[in-house]
């Protein structure tokens, strides 16, 4: 009778094997280590205690890549989870069903480009002297609004944001479009019956039926809110001064810049936390596993 | 059980896999051959075809001796050495900055103390020049070999400046005046991209030794020197300096990357721009004739010393776990030997370290020129960003970019770095 209790777990022993080393002892490792204070190349590490997290919340900077990661999210959430259910919902309506799959293949295919790729592609279209937004916006006759769309401090973090809608909203539209062809034709049929329009459809009949995807699609977008690197890294750096800086950033430039190991644990460990927080809250609001 | 005992046979396979594979890494160095780890910054053209066959040459001189190479390019080679010296398989030979950027490695004892080898082989040794020798030396004892050096100065469009019927500027209320001609005629006067922040680290550099005195400087940069806070008004004057140029440079400087600011002045779109001496042989191909060099413009009321110029070698280390510190020193030997040096400046445009390098044959005029101006300058000093403390240079350049946004005043500047100051020097 052991077999019957101890195979099941050989089974996962493997994946559980991979994620112990991979993920969980680095998460621990890096908990211990946001309380001490150490280089790289450094034999030594001081304990410090909490010193690193009171330095941490009394940095300006810090304050400001939180900011900019809310921005991140709030931003997220509209264009992307709710942007990307109503592009899906139109692509799948009937009227669209002769030209779907053509946008379909256009919405989705910054997804599968590098992110570097796209990077750069963008820093050629934000040039202040030669890239296209600032032409278009001349050749509009609208030349008092072309600006260093990354080099102010007040635009760069937007104009990095935008950057990551256009490359994501196709992977979020794709999963409603899964979701929505999953929902049973007999509703809709019933939903006209009792004479439903198309937008009382999409919001009686659409919405409540994808609803564990619109869990799983805002999930993916605040986390990914909340630990975006390569976005900003490759377009600013976390400049301006520090207007763009993220949590991801700052931790980055923490660890490897100043090499100030323990600090850049102790942002790692917040960003833990905050994206724990997150999925937390998420579950307890949607109520998820409970269908319907 | 029968189950139990396929998965236990699986388990013990898939384990024995795993030290499988590490057994058979650790015995490569068993046999005769030794295997140099060589780390270096340049995994771009043309400098990664050089140092290959620099490899290649080297180890069929040296057939017991294999080098492995491994590159990763400039910002990101800062933080990557930081880790992998750190780790217990350091490479063997490294590329390094001078000054502070060295120095942290030798206070980590991270690299190797080559004051002996420099000292044994001085038909070598005395090839270099000495004064290179300088930045990698801390208390007396050296742990680089310099292998290139560079300088910083301002390059101008000579056919720019003759059409407007202008000179080189040698004071800097000259450049103001002759910038101001310049934007008059619709040209960019000066090309700049502040986007990597480290352009911005060398004007600092410059404009803070011809503003502060020496001793000060002295003090303020050295890490352990507690007096030294960054409050002498020069530093704020340097800014405001700096700043007065600011009109001049091309549009949105923090959103433009070096090489963009270096395309603008090879295209002529602009008239100056203040680049390394290493840059020439990236910038002749399209201005030829046209490209002219001048020092940094000595500044009126400065008190620093304004026959001087910001230069420093870059130079190789080795690492202080290295098991064959003699075929390392003989690698290192090999690529600051004169015939090395002499082909270097030809094929990658970078300076030799070692004298008599630079010649007609394998330079252009312009180059000649510029080795002179770091040869005959009374003082050198290093890049700012390698001669400071890192968290100091944050704050200089985060608070500059912020400057140049409008953002910040000058004060307000220096504010943040004597706070850095204070933070690191405690």
């Amino acid at each position: 009778m052991l077999s019957r209790k101890v195979v099941p777990f050989l089974y996962i022993a493997p994946c559980l094997l991979l994620m112990g080393v991979f993920v969980y002892y680095p998460i621990i490792e890096n908990f211990r280590f946001s309380f001490y204070e150490f280089s790289a190349f450094s034999p030594d590490k001081v304990f410090v205690g909490f010193e690193n997290f009171l330095t941490l919340f009394q940095d300006e900077v810090f304050y400001i890549a939180l900011k900019n990661n809310i921005w991140y999210a709030v931003i997220s959430i509209i264009f992307q989870v709710f942007g990307g259910l109503v592009l899906a919902a139109i692509l799948e309506d009937p009227v669209t069903r002769f030209v779907s799959s053509f946008f379909r293949t256009v919405f989705f295919l910054p997804v599968v480009i590098s992110i570097t790729v796209i990077a750069l592609l963008f820093s050629f279209i934000y040039n202040p002297d030669i890239g296209l937004l600032n032409s278009l916006l001349t050749l509009l006759g609208l030349e008092e609004w072309t600006r260093a769309w990354l080099g102010e401090s007040e635009t760069a973090i937007f104009a990095v944001i935008a950057v990551s809608q256009w490359q994501s909203i196709g992977y979020i539209m794709m999963l409603f479009i899964i979701a929505i062809q999953a929902i049973p034709k007999e509703l809709y049929e019933a939903a006209e019956i009792d004479g439903a329009g198309k937008i009382r459809k999409f919001i009686y009949v659409t919405v409540p039926q994808v609803k564990e995807m619109l869990f799983v699609a805002t999930l993916i977008t605040l986390t990914g809110a909340f630990t975006v690197f390569n976005e900003p890294y490759i377009l600013t750096g976390g400049g301006p001064g520090n207007a763009s800086e993220v949590l991801g950033t700052l931790l980055y430039n923490s660890a490897f810049f100043k090499d100030q190991m323990g600090y850049a644990s102790a942002i790692a460990t917040v960003i833990l936390i905050l994206t724990l927080l997150v999925s937390l809250v998420q579950m307890k609001l949607f109520k998820t596993g409970k269908d319907g | 059980m029968k189950r139990l005992a396929i998965a236990g046979i699986l388990t013990v396979l898939l384990l024995s896999l795993i030290t499988g594979c590490n057994s058979s890494a650790g015995t490569s160095s068993n046999s005769d051959t030794i295997e140099l780890r060589f780390f270096h910054r340049w995994p771009t053209e043309p400098k990664k075809q050089y140092f290959e066959k620099a490899v290649k040459e080297f180890e069929e001189l040296h057939p017991n001796i294999k080098i492995k190479t491994e590159a990763v390019l400039n910002d990101s080679y800062k933080e990557k050495i930081r880790v992998v010296l750190g780790s217990k398989n350091p490479p063997d030979v490294y590329f390094s900055w001078s000054g502070e950027f060295a120095y942290n490695f030798v206070r980590a004892d991270q690299a190797l103390d080559l004051t002996d080898y420099i000292n044994s082989d001085t038909e070598w040794s005395g090839e270099i020049i000495e004064s290179q020798f300088k930045p990698f030396t801390l208390d007396g004892k050296t742990y680089g070999i310099p292998w290139s050096t560079d300088g910083k100065a301002f390059f101008y469009n000579k056919k720019i400046f003759k059409d407007l019927n202008l000179e080189p500027p040698s004071t800097w209320s000259e450049l103001i005046e002759v910038s101001e001609k310049i934007k008059d005629a619709g040209i960019t006067p000066i090309t700049f991209g502040s986007k990597a922040p480290w352009t911005i680290s060398h004007y600092i550099g410059s404009l803070n030794e011809l503003i502060v005195p020496e001793d000060v400087i002295a003090k303020d940069y050295d890490p352990n020197n507690p007096e030294g806070d960054f409050s002498h008004p020069g530093y704020v004057t340097a800014l405001e300096k700096f700043m007065e140029l600011e009109p001049f440079f091309n549009k949105g400087v923090n959103s433009v990357d070096h090489q963009y600011s270096r395309e603008l002045f090879n295209g002529g779109k602009a008239a100056m721009g203040y680049f390394q001496l290493a840059e020439i042989g990236l910038i002749e191909p399209s201005l030829g004739e046209d490209l002219g060099v001048f020092n940094t413009p000595s500044i009126e009321g400065g008190e620093g010393n304004p026959n001087s110029i910001t230069a420093a070698p870059e130079g190789i280390m080795i690492s202080s776990k290295t098991k064959h510190p003699e075929e390392a020193m003989e690698f290192i030997k090999f690529l600051t030997s004169k015939e090395k040096g002499t082909e270097q400046l030809k094929e990658v445009s970078e300076y030799s370290a070692v004298k008599g390098t630079t010649t007609t044959e394998n330079a252009s005029k312009l180059q000649e020129e510029a080795i002179d101006l770091i040869v005959n300058a009374e003082k050198t000093y290093l890049w700012f960003d390698t001669a400071v403390d890192i968290s100091i240079v944050d704050a200089y350049l985060n608070g500059t970019q912020q400057m140049l946004d409008g953002k910040k005043t000058p004060e307000e500047v220096m504010a943040d770095v004597q706070a850095a100051a204070k933070k690191v020097k405690k």
